[in-house]
This record gives C-alpha cells, structure tokens and sequence, in this order.
C-alpha cells in the first residue's frame, strides 16, 4: 500500500509538474510546427545579442502568452449571461485539473488507484470541455454560438472514438483503474490492442485538442475566434491555462492506458518523456499537413474511422477476455 | 514598334455593327467613338450582347462641364475583329440628367451604374438596384458632388429606409440571423461588408457593401497630368501594380502617335508576369490559410519572397516598381542580370510546380473546394467576370491574347497559351491559377533569354498629347482585365481631362454574392477569396462634399452613446 503523505505531497506537486509539461509539451508543438512552416518560432537558445533583453531561452514562452492576458483588462459584455460567463472558464480549469489529479505519473499513482478512475478521469475531462462549451453560449455572440455548435457536434463524435478506445483496453484487462492497467504486464495481443485503441486515441484527441483538420469550432477565418470571441483577459487566460492541462492529461491518459507501463515507475520516466513527444509530432504532423475540414466532412471522416477501428478493437479486446 | 489600325475601321463598324451612329471617330488601335443618341443606350447594348457577344468593359460618364454630360459605354469586339473596342457616347443634358439603364440588360452595370449615380448625379432609369454603392447606404442626399463645374438638380427622393437595411431584413431578425462578414474580419484582410443570411450553417441569401478604402485615386491623377499620373496609378494596388503602370502607359500611349522600343516592350512583359506570378502565389497562400492551413500559406510566401527578390533585383524595389514610362521603361535590364535571373527563375519554376501540384492534388484541399462557390459560364458572362474567375467558367477571355496591352505578347514570339478550365467552381479558379504561374514562368524565361543575348534603347521621347484625344488602354491584371479610359483635355496639353479606371476586383467582387447563395457558412471565406478581392482597387474613388461645405463631427463619446444606444434597440 502506499503512504497516505506521500500520497498528499504528491497531489500538491503534480499540479506544477502539470503545468510545466503542459507548457513544454506546447512549446515543443509550436516550434516543431514551424519548423515545418519555415519559420523559426520560440528560440530555444536566444541570438547572443538579444539575451539581455529577451533571455537565454523562450522555452516558456507558451506560459509566457498566458501570462500577459492575466494582466489585461478582462470584458464582460452586456448582453451576456454574467454568472455563467464569468464562472466557466474557472470551472472548466478546475476540472482539468482534477482530472490530472487521476491520471498517473511516473513514480506517483495519484488517486489513479481509486475504484473506477479511469471512468472518473473520462468524466471530468468532459466537464471540463462542456464548461468550454457553456461560457461561450452565455456570451451572445453569433460567432460563439456557431463555435460552441461546431464544437458541441465534434466533441460527440470525437467523445465516442474516446470512450470506445479507452473501455476497450479496460475490458481486455478487466480493470476499470488506471493504476492497474498502466502497471499491467504486455502480451502479443495487449500490444496489437494498444495499437489500434492507440490509433483511435489519437484520433479522439486531434478532436479534443483541435488539432488541424478538426479546429473548426476555432476556425478564424470564418468566424473570428469561435466559442472564445467575446472572452479576454484574466479569462481567457484561464481558458488557454485549461487547454495546457488538458494537452497534459490526455497525451499522460494515454501513456498510461496503451503504453503500460511506461506511467507506473519513476525509472520510466524518461521513456515516459520520449514517449509523450512521438505523441506530440504525430499531431504536429497532422496538424502541419492538413487544412481544415468543414464540420460536416469532420463527422463523415470520424465516422467512417470510428466505425472501422472500434470493430477491430472490440473484436480484439473480446478476444482477449474470453479466449486468452 | 509602332501600333498599327485598321484604316477602314469605321467602314467596318458602319457595315458590320451598327450604321445608324452620329458620329463615327477612329481611335487608335482599332477603337472606334460613336456618338448615338441617350434613348438608344439599351437597345444597343441588348443588339451589342445577344448578337455580337460582346463584352461590356465598363459605363462611366464625364463631366463637360457648360456642355452637360457625356455616358459612355465601351464594348469589347474582340471576337468580332482584331483588338476591336466600340466605345458608346451619348450626350446628357444638364437639366434633365437621365438616361436609360444598362444595368437592366444586363446585371454586370450594376456597379459601374450606381457609381456614375454617385459620382456625378446622373440618374440611370430603370437601374435594378438604386443604392449608394461607395456611400454609406444610409447617407441622405442621392448624390456626393464630384462635380467639376456645374450644380446637380437631379433628386431621387428613393432613398428610404426599407432599402439600406442590409438585405431587406427587419432588425430584430437580423440579430438571429444576419452574419456581417466585414468590413474588418480575420478571413478577408480588406475592409468590405458582406451580409450573409444564415440558417443554420447555410447561407440563403447574400449582399455586399464596399466603400471603405476611398482614396480618389482619379481625381488625383487627372490633377497631376500624364507624366506623375503613372506613379499614381501604380498605387491603385500594392500587388498588382505593374498591371497597372502598364495598362496607363498602354492608354497614354494611345492617345498620341506612340513608338516604344522593342527591348522595352520586353522589359514590361517581364515586369508584368513576375508579378502575375507573386499575385498567384500569395492568392495560393491566402487560400490556405483561409481554409485553415498556415503551412501552404508559409511556403508559398516563402517562394513569392524569391520572385520578389528577382523583381527587386530588376528594379529597385519590392512593390510599386516606378520603371513605367511613356514610351519605354525608365531602367535598362543588364544581359548579365538577365542571366542570372533567368537561373533563379528556372529553380524557381520547378519548386513551384512541386509544391503547387501538392496543393491542387492534396484530399482535403480538394474537399474544401470541389463544388464550392459554383459559377457557370452564363452566370459569369451575365454577371460581367473577368480574368480567372472567368477562366475557370470555362469560358476563353485573355486580354493578353485578345486585346494585347503595349507589351510583348506575340504569339510569333513568344509561347505561351491561355488556360481554361471547366469545374466551375473553386478548384477551378485554384487549378487555373496554378497552370498560369507555370505559363508565367515560361514567359518571363522567354523575356530574360531575349533581354541575355541583345542590347538596345529602351525609352522614346514621347510626343504632345493632341487635344481631346480618347483612349482606351487594357491589360491583364492577375485579377482579370483592367481597363484604363483617357480623355486629352482640349485646354492643356499635359492634363487628361478625365481619367476612369475599371479594375478586375470591381467586376469579380459584384458576382460574390452570387456565388455565395447556398453555400456553407465555413465556405464564404473561401468563396470571397476565391475571386482574388483587391479592394484597394475597388473603392478607388473618393467622393468630397463641394457642395454644403458643412461637415458634422462627432466626438468619441457621442459615438460610443450612438452605438451603444443602436445595440440596445
């Protein structure tokens, strides 16, 4: 069993841990994506004559963005439902954050151990994305109405590939805690499992993170700045805060639930990092490869694959259960 | 080279087109003036278009100032005889300022219509569409003087308040409703309205609205005569530039006995396709990043940045280049830069078509703009398109080929060919454009292998401008056609008496609303830019109230009250 203060000490420390990855994790994303683009993007090491001014590194520059909207004047516009536009992006972050509190790191179980994590960590994830739904409604503007639509009829679809891929792994090693499934041992089968749950994974998360060719409900040559049009300041921040904690939980969700056990010993740790940037250029290179789909087109593609890859899947995880 | 006519031109027009004129006067270049009567404006465009197929370039009218008005419409022939341009003039009195409308003939006047209107007050009867076109719809008075020496009496009284709510909707139903893509939105970097109707996602009606880069560009030109009028014009546009420098070069020159040396002629053609070829390739980058891919946007303004280098190289600077002159250019092109150009030209063309074909070819480009903003041909003959828009409709209009500008552009010469495509839509206009950089490239390495291997002058004095003398200058803008119309004025021989410029983005904006009825909301960004909008070049006009001299001002706080108290309504 493990110490309940080590267990404490470790919630504290996870959420700084969180951010920090999360903010590298998106460094590492946007420079990798100009890179491809021909451009330079944040300068890992500063040009020798621009250091006093602007540092040795831009390493975090991504919180650094964040940062700034923080000290900005924050809008509330009148027409708007004020309780549910102020509170939103708070508790939207809030939920991101517990979230990350059920999903295992390297040497931390974190509550991951609980009786059904992997359902309470699926569920806070969706809280967390219906608040970035909700806030927008309230605010009254066209454009984050047809925003929040867009993203409401993604977000179904790209929840189902989500679900289907996780539970089917959960079947397969008939556990529903994460801590479990991520020390688990790796078979043949488990391992095929991982790679086509993986796949769907991935696909679930180019919709949860609107990763071209899915940020349609962003799209901002169509309308503006989608479901964070009428947000500003303090926040928007808190919105952008949450999508660093997300990109945390889910590229860390899916380490531990397809790539055991890459999440259970603090020895793995840097298989674990490793790991988690192949995540990241996978979706770099979707993102740098593709423009963006029409919301219809995305719900015709994620169909066509989810239909295909959750077969298999269940078919494989099915086997696992009963024939192995 | 010296630009041949037809002497028995008018002959021809008297026995083929239309005997019952006037006044028949030859102009340079095959364009022939007929003076008819107003009544007979319409009848003879519908004559003009159902029989001949001809083109309308542009209606405008100008000021005589004591005399009244005069309304021209130009007509393209060139189907009908080598480099044929009719230009219609009626006179107009002052008292009575009314002629009959084209535009109810055909859709395409519209604009130009409603601009004559404003401009000088005239009142086209019958017009379909009577609302201010540069004016905010909702300005009071039917007419902004731009009079030059008279006073308007002409009053519309039709100005109500039903017609400038955007589509005709009521206001509480546009707060559902009503999408205003404009004037200043993150999908069209100009400033311009367009009201989209939405239900759902999709659109069910559309209008558009321009006038907010009004900058009296005309004006300025006829106040400056021939020789500063050039770099004026060179202004209309940032990108197209040259376009323009050389359609006004092309207009001055016919009006006076013009010669330009051979060398020049193969300077301009240069100049022209280097920057047919940064416009294709920026119009490829915005359409990328309109659909949401910032890396095509990236790399293709990465290699528009090597052509802008060559352009640089050649003259000087990046964007308005100040080489066009009457007569020639102003600088010569060494054959050791042409060299040299024409091996960055030869990577160049290679990389293009690489990158190029991965666009046209990629699925999801393709998903985005297959069937997009579809346009069939009578749709764009009708509504008056121009350049690739057209182009893609399938429909066969270069002015390159028909009605070549005072460059080189001889079939003997120099190879090159006029694309066409039939999907009609999007892809269309994306895939033409792509196969004209590539014909571009081919030109502008034909230019540079001549400019190598030759010397010679590239400027002849130009001679006096006879007085009122008319010309009509075109010339394939990346856009489409641009016409240039030039009037000598009798008193001085440095200054045009008037001056009117009909850009390509006037005609392919007018037909956005078209094409954007029952489309998807996610498309309209693709369909505006589809036609490559310059709005710089659309609203060149600006309109100063002459008349009142009053001007209302208000304060910040004033404005901020007048909105706020709009939004709570």
């Amino acid at each position: 069993m493990i110490d309940p203060i080590f267990t404490i000490v470790s919630l504290v420390l996870i959420i700084p841990i969180a951010l920090f990855l999360g903010v590298i994790y998106q460094y590492f994303f946007r420079k990798l994506s100009a890179r491809f683009q021909w451009r330079v993007g944040p300068m890992l090491r500063m040009y020798g004559d621009l250091k006093p001014l602007l540092g040795t590194t831009r390493l975090l520059q991504p919180l650094y963005d964040i940062l700034k909207l923080f000290g900005k004047k924050t809008v509330v516009p009148e027409v708007s439902r004020k309780k549910l536009f102020v509170s939103s992006p708070y508790l939207s972050l809030l939920f991101a954050i517990l979230a990350v509190l059920f999903i295992p790191f390297p040497g931390m179980p974190l509550l991951s151990e609980a009786p059904y994590s992997l359902i309470i960590a699926s569920y806070l994830l969706i809280a967390s994305i219906l608040f970035t739904i909700l806030g927008p409604v309230a605010s009254g503007s066209p454009w984050a109405a047809i925003g929040a639509r867009r993203e409401v009829e993604l977000f179904l679809v790209s929840e189902l590939g989500f679900v289907l891929s996780v539970f089917s792994v959960a079947i397969a090693r008939q556990t529903l805690v994460i801590w479990e499934i991520s020390k688990g041992e790796q078979t043949l089968y488990l391992a095929l499992l991982s790679v086509t749950a993986g796949a769907l994974m991935l696909a679930a998360m180019m919709g949860k993170l609107h990763i071209k060719p899915f940020d349609m409900p962003e799209a901002e040559a169509e309308i503006v700045a989608g479901p964070y049009t009428e947000y500003s300041g303090k926040l928007l921040g808190t919105y952008y805060l949450t999508k660093v904690f997300m990109l945390y939980a889910l590229v860390g969700l899916f380490i531990s639930v397809f790539l055991p056990p890459l999440a259970s010993s603090i020895l793995w740790l840097p298989l674990y990092i490793v790991a988690a940037l192949l995540i990241l250029f996978l979706l770099t290179a979707v993102q740098v490869l593709n423009p963006r789909y029409r919301i219809k087109n995305a719900i015709n593609w994620y169909l066509k694959v989810l239909a295909i890859l959750a077969v298999v899947n269940f078919v494989i995880a099915v086997y696992i259960w009963l024939v192995l | 080279m010296k630009f041949s006519a037809d002497p028995n031109i008018v002959d021809f027009v008297k026995k083929e087109i239309y005997a019952d004129g006037l006044e028949y006067t030859p102009l340079r270049e095959n364009r022939v003036a007929i003076k008819v009567k107003p009544e007979e404006l319409d009848k003879l465009a519908e004559l003009f278009m159902k029989k001949f197929e001809a083109r309308l370039i542009h209606a405008t009218a100008v000021d005589l100032e004591v005399q009244g008005f005069e309304v021209l419409n130009i007509y393209d022939f060139s189907k009908v005889k080598e480099r044929l341009v009719v230009i219609l003039k009626a006179k107009v009195d002052k008292d009575n300022p009314s002629f009959p409308s084209v535009a109810k003939v055909t859709w395409q006047a519209t604009w130009a219509e409603r601009e004559i209107k404003e401009l000088l007050g005239l009142n086209p009867v019958g017009i379909p569409d009577p609302r201010h076109q540069f004016l905010p719809h909702e300005w009071p008075n039917a007419v902004e003087s731009g009079l030059t020496g008279g006073q308007y009496k002409f009053e519309s009284g039709s100005q109500t308040k039903e017609m400038y709510l955007p589509l005709k909707m009521p206001i509480e139903e546009s707060y559902q409703s009503l999408i205003p893509i404009g004037p200043y939105h993150p999908g069209v970097i100009e400033g311009q309205i367009v009201y989209v109707k939405v239900e759902g996602e999709q659109v069910v009606a559309a209008d558009i609205k321009t006038g907010f880069h009004h900058r009296g560009i005309m004006k300025l030109i006829e106040r400056r005569g021939y020789n500063k009028g050039v770099f004026v014009a060179e202004r209309v546009c940032g990108i197209c530039s040259a376009a323009h420098g050389l359609t006004y070069v092309t207009c001055a020159e016919n009006l006076y006995d013009a010669e330009v040396p051979d060398r020049a002629m193969y300077i301009r053609t240069l100049l022209v396709e280097l920057n047919r070829m940064h416009s294709h390739l920026l119009w490829v980058g915005v359409v990328a990043d309109v659909i949401g891919w910032k890396t095509g946007f990236m790399l293709t303004w990465g290699l528009r940045e090597r052509v802008m280098d060559i352009i640089e190289a050649i003259t000087g600077n990046r964007v308005n280049y100040g080489i066009w002159r009457m007569g020639g250019v102003s600088r010569d092109v060494s054959q050791e830069l042409a060299a040299k150009a024409r091996r960055t030209v030869d990577a160049l063309k290679e990389e293009c078509g690489k990158l190029l074909t991965l666009v046209a070819e990629h699925p999801v480009v393709k998903s985005r703009l297959i069937g997009v903003g579809p346009l069939t041909k009578a749709q764009a003959f009708d509504g008056g398109a121009v350049g690739p828009v057209a182009r893609a409709s399938n429909w066969k209009i270069d002015v390159r080929a028909d009605n070549p500008p005072h460059a080189m552009y001889d079939p003997k010469v120099i190879s090159w060919e006029v694309i066409t495509d039939d999907n009609c839509d999007t892809y269309g206009r994306t895939l033409v454009r792509v196969k004209e950089l590539l014909v571009s490239c081919g030109i502008v390495s034909q230019c540079l292998d001549y400019l190598a291997k030759t010397t010679g002058e590239v400027r002849i004095k130009p001679k006096t401008v006879p007085a009122g003398a008319e010309a009509v200058g075109l010339n394939e803008a990346p856009r489409g056609e641009l016409a240039y119309y030039m009037r000598a004025s009798e008193k001085d021989s440095n200054l045009p008496h008037a001056i009117r410029i009909r850009t390509p983005s006037y005609r392919n904006n007018a037909i956005i609303p078209l094409m954007l009825v029952g489309s998807n909301l996610a498309d309209v960004p693709v369909v505006m830019g589809s036609t490559d909008q310059c709005l710089a070049c659309t609203d060149r006009v600006e309109i100063i109230d002459e008349k009142t001299g009053s001007r209302k001002s208000l304060t910040w706080d004033m404005l901020v009250n007048l909105s706020r108290r709009l939004s709570k309504q």
